[in-house]
């Protein structure tokens, strides 16, 4: 799962502790926030694990007869009906749902069958129904490389069909990689998502302007008991998430196309100035304090529990965040979203946003034609609003003339209109091995165990 | 020697030693006309068939891709033994394999210790004793997710123990216990420690419950002390329940997976991944399948050794 992912997961969760807390006045008894996350985490890792085992056994008896082809949309007729699936984490009902729903009432001579999957093994399934042909017409897919269900991969392993001019269209710049294979475009865009720092301005500090306003106000927070950022410093997602936000402005900011150099060998991870930068600037940052206590053993937890109680101001993740909690703390806390500084205020800002979804249809759906008809309704500017206002994100269209003055963009209104952004990077990195050694890695920065250089060439040695 | 023959190919399976002295033979005679005539081998066949396709060759298949560069999807290439190359090669699987080894006997050595202990204790005499029994074996029934997430609680910076400490003034010796390279794999085999003795105990008072109360007495008056008793009369007479909660214990320990996986989930930096994290790691979550496999094999390769090894040292008569 990726970090956008995994933080999606966590918004609801802090979203729901916010209501808790509203509801009844005093602060959340500490046992029932852990039931809370026990349960939800214990569900998952069970489910993972009856997933490993069933998938083994799917995987030997598939073989590697992966299958292919089907016919092309011209050849089929509108049948009406297709199947759609995506990923939730928990009752909520997502925008996925409500645009399939309202779809079928604009059309009521269409029945959509919804397939909601468990988000946490979301990406296997999809990929091992995709294998064995029995996947939905139309799923959600993540852009780029590295995931079970991402588009390149399973364009690549001919799985997908390939999608209009719309998609194309739909495609937000820089991101081009990260959708079409041979000159196709495999995915549909849904939305863009922001990735930076989801930040609470209610305690009334002002978000620094460049790092050594990071540092000092850092020093300044620990002072008082808390921290400016709270980390989940054991799960390699999120301490991934930081430290590609923080690449953004280190390497990303002047050589944007630094993934395409590494992809064709010209440089490295350890050769580059702007990464050691990056693992030192959290190095920097842990010895300033910038972090909760015990951030090394952090799970998600630490993240809900310390923006809710307060006692840490700031996290590294999706926007949606933002919007989540402010919508769950109603009036309580704002958030709002903030690129995370460049070393000196003279440097080029420069930050992540990307689709985190895309819309996919199987290579061997039968109802093609009826798929392809919702995917260009769901491109229409006024669903792709929706969509974004339901997931919190922006809409993948339009962005340009968007006024964000007064919402949780506010602060990166600059750098979004400037396009001041590219794709997260590890969605075009080779395979999840890089990111699983990033995530360690900064792990190991915190806890002494690895240098900024081991760290690096591990990446480096990841890659492949 | 009297010559007989067998009447079929079940009967050779059945009745062993056949045909080493008169008695037997005439022993089996009346057995001839019994049940068992109606039972061949081949009747089992189906039965043999569907496990070995299901268990056997399947496990083999998944096996054979050890030595592929299967990413779980799409083609893959014959790479021979790179896989094991690799794995031996680098310094995180080693320390893998360190972890697992450690995890392995170091639970086997204190759950039979404490266990033996405990059951020992709550043998005899004690009125309590079948309530004390009770209370040790719950943690056996419980989840090991569940239990897991109980102690990550407890081990959590700002949980019970580092709230204890400060409380008692020792505010220095407060981390982040599963955050720490060192102390992290010391949480998880306190954890598993605690919830397998219970059933070790068990096991222990079973065997025990065997051992006649007459020659511990016997010992005793022939001027036996308590511990040459338990060497020279107990121990001896609960063989058989040593070896079973070692092998069991020893298997389970070389397998342990979801207590790292909620406690600490392999960090900090791996420095608590053991073959099975690594193999759950690589073939599910990298899609690196084939060197999952490989790992996989390298595992299981290990219990095997250990577990005949254990078997040998462990078994009851010597010359078996």
């Amino acid at each position: 799962m990726s970090g956008i992912q995994s933080t999606y997961v966590q918004i609801r969760h802090i979203a729901v502790m916010l209501r808790e807390q509203q509801a009844a006045p005093e602060p959340p008894t500490t046992k029932s926030e852990r039931l809370d996350m026990t349960q939800q985490r214990r569900s998952r890792i069970v489910r993972t694990g009856i997933l490993a085992a069933t998938t083994a056994g799917a995987l030997i008896l598939a073989g590697c007869s992966g299958s292919t082809g089907g016919g092309s949309t011209d050849t089929q007729k509108d049948t009406n009906e297709f199947s759609l699936a995506f990923g939730i984490s928990n009752d909520v009902t997502t925008g996925y749902q409500l645009l399939a729903e309202q779809y079928m009432e604009e059309n009521p001579d269409v029945t959509i069958t919804i397939n909601a999957l468990p988000g946490e093994t979301y990406a296997q399934t999809i990929r091992t129904q995709l294998q064995s042909g029995n996947a939905s017409d139309v799923f959600v897919s993540s852009p780029g490389t590295g995931q079970a269900f991402s588009v390149v991969t399973l364009a690549e392993a001919g799985l997908v069909e390939p999608l209009g001019d719309t998609a194309t269209s739909l495609i937000p710049s820089g991101s081009e990689a990260q959708f079409i294979v041979d000159g196709k475009t495999y995915g549909q865009a849904l939305d863009i998502a922001f990735v930076g720092n989801v930040f609470n301005t209610t305690p009334g500090i002002e978000y620094p302007a460049d790092f050594t306003g990071i540092l000092d106000t850092c020093k300044s927070v620990a002072a008082d008991g808390k921290s400016l950022f709270v980390v989940a410093g054991s799960v390699g997602a999120n301490a991934g998430i930081m430290a590609q936000t923080i690449a953004a402005t280190r390497v990303y900011a002047e050589t944007p196309d630094w993934d395409a150099q590494r992809v064709a060998g010209e440089v490295t991870f350890a050769d580059t100035q702007g990464w050691k930068d990056t693992l030192e600037a959290i190095v920097d940052m842990y010895d300033a304090g910038c972090f909760q206590a015990g951030v090394e053993g952090a799970g998600f937890d630490a993240i809900t529990n310390g923006l809710t109680q307060g006692t840490s101001i700031s996290m590294f993740g999706p926007s949606g965040t933002a919007t989540e909690i402010n919508k769950a703390a109603d009036g309580h806390a704002n958030f709002v979203v903030e690129a995370f500084p460049a070393a000196k205020t003279s440097d080029k800002q420069f930050a992540i946003a990307s689709s985190t979804y895309a819309y996919s249809i199987a290579a061997n759906s039968k109802n093609k034609v009826a798929a392809q008809k919702f995917l260009d309704w769901m491109a229409e500017p006024e669903q792709s609003k929706s969509f974004a206002d339901d997931q919190g994100t922006l809409p993948v269209s339009g962005l340009d003339e968007l006024d964000l003055t007064g919402t949780v963009y506010e602060p990166v209104e600059d750098v979004l209109k400037s396009g001041d952004y590219l794709p997260i990077p590890n969605s075009s990195w080779p395979n999840a091995a890089v990111y699983d050694a990033l995530g360690a890695g900064v792990q190991g920065l915190f806890t002494g165990q690895k240098t900024v250089d081991q760290v690096l060439a591990d990446m480096d040695a990841a890659w492949g | 020697m009297t010559i007989t023959t067998p009447q079929s190919e079940t009967e050779l399976v059945v009745l062993p030693g056949r045909g080493k002295g008169r008695r037997r033979t005439t022993d089996a005679a009346p057995r001839r006309s019994g049940l068992l005539q109606f039972g061949h081998w081949w009747w089992a066949l189906p039965g043999i068939l569907l496990v070995l396709a299901i268990h056997y060759v399947a496990t083999a298949a998944g096996g054979v891709f050890a030595f592929t560069n299967w990413s779980g999807i799409g083609a893959f290439d014959w790479i021979g033994v790179d896989n094991f190359v690799k794995i031996f090669q680098d310094p995180s699987k080693l320390l893998a394999l360190w972890n697992t080894l450690f995890l392995a006997f170091g639970s086997v050595i204190l759950v039979n210790v404490i266990g033996l202990a405990i059951a020992l204790g709550l043998n005899r005499g004690l009125k309590t004793r079948y309530a004390l029994r009770v209370l040790f074996f719950m943690p056996v029934v419980l989840s090991p997710l569940a239990v897991s997430y109980i102690w990550k609680f407890i081990f959590d910076f700002n949980g019970p123990l580092n709230t204890f400490l400060r409380a008692i003034g020792l505010d220095s010796l407060t981390k982040a216990w599963t955050g720490d390279p060192t102390f992290a794999i010391w949480t998880i085999l306190i954890v598993i420690v605690w919830q397998q003795t219970g059933f070790a105990m068990v096991i222990y008072m079973a065997g025990l419950a065997g051992v006649p109360v007459e020659i511990e007495e016997a010992a005793a008056i022939d001027g036996a002390n308590l511990m040459q008793r338990f060497w020279h009369v107990t121990l001896p007479a609960i063989r058989p329940a040593v070896a079973i909660a070692t092998t069991l214990g020893l298997v389970n320990g070389l397998r342990i997976f979801d207590q790292i996986m909620a406690l600490t989930g392999t960090g900090p930096a791996g420095a608590t991944a053991t073959l099975a994290t690594e193999v759950y790691k690589q073939a599910f979550t990298l899609g690196n399948f084939g060197y999952g496999a490989a790992l996989a094999l390298v595992l299981t390769a290990i219990i095997l050794v250990f577990a005949v090894i254990q078997q040998r040292v462990t078994r009851s008569n010597p010359e078996d």
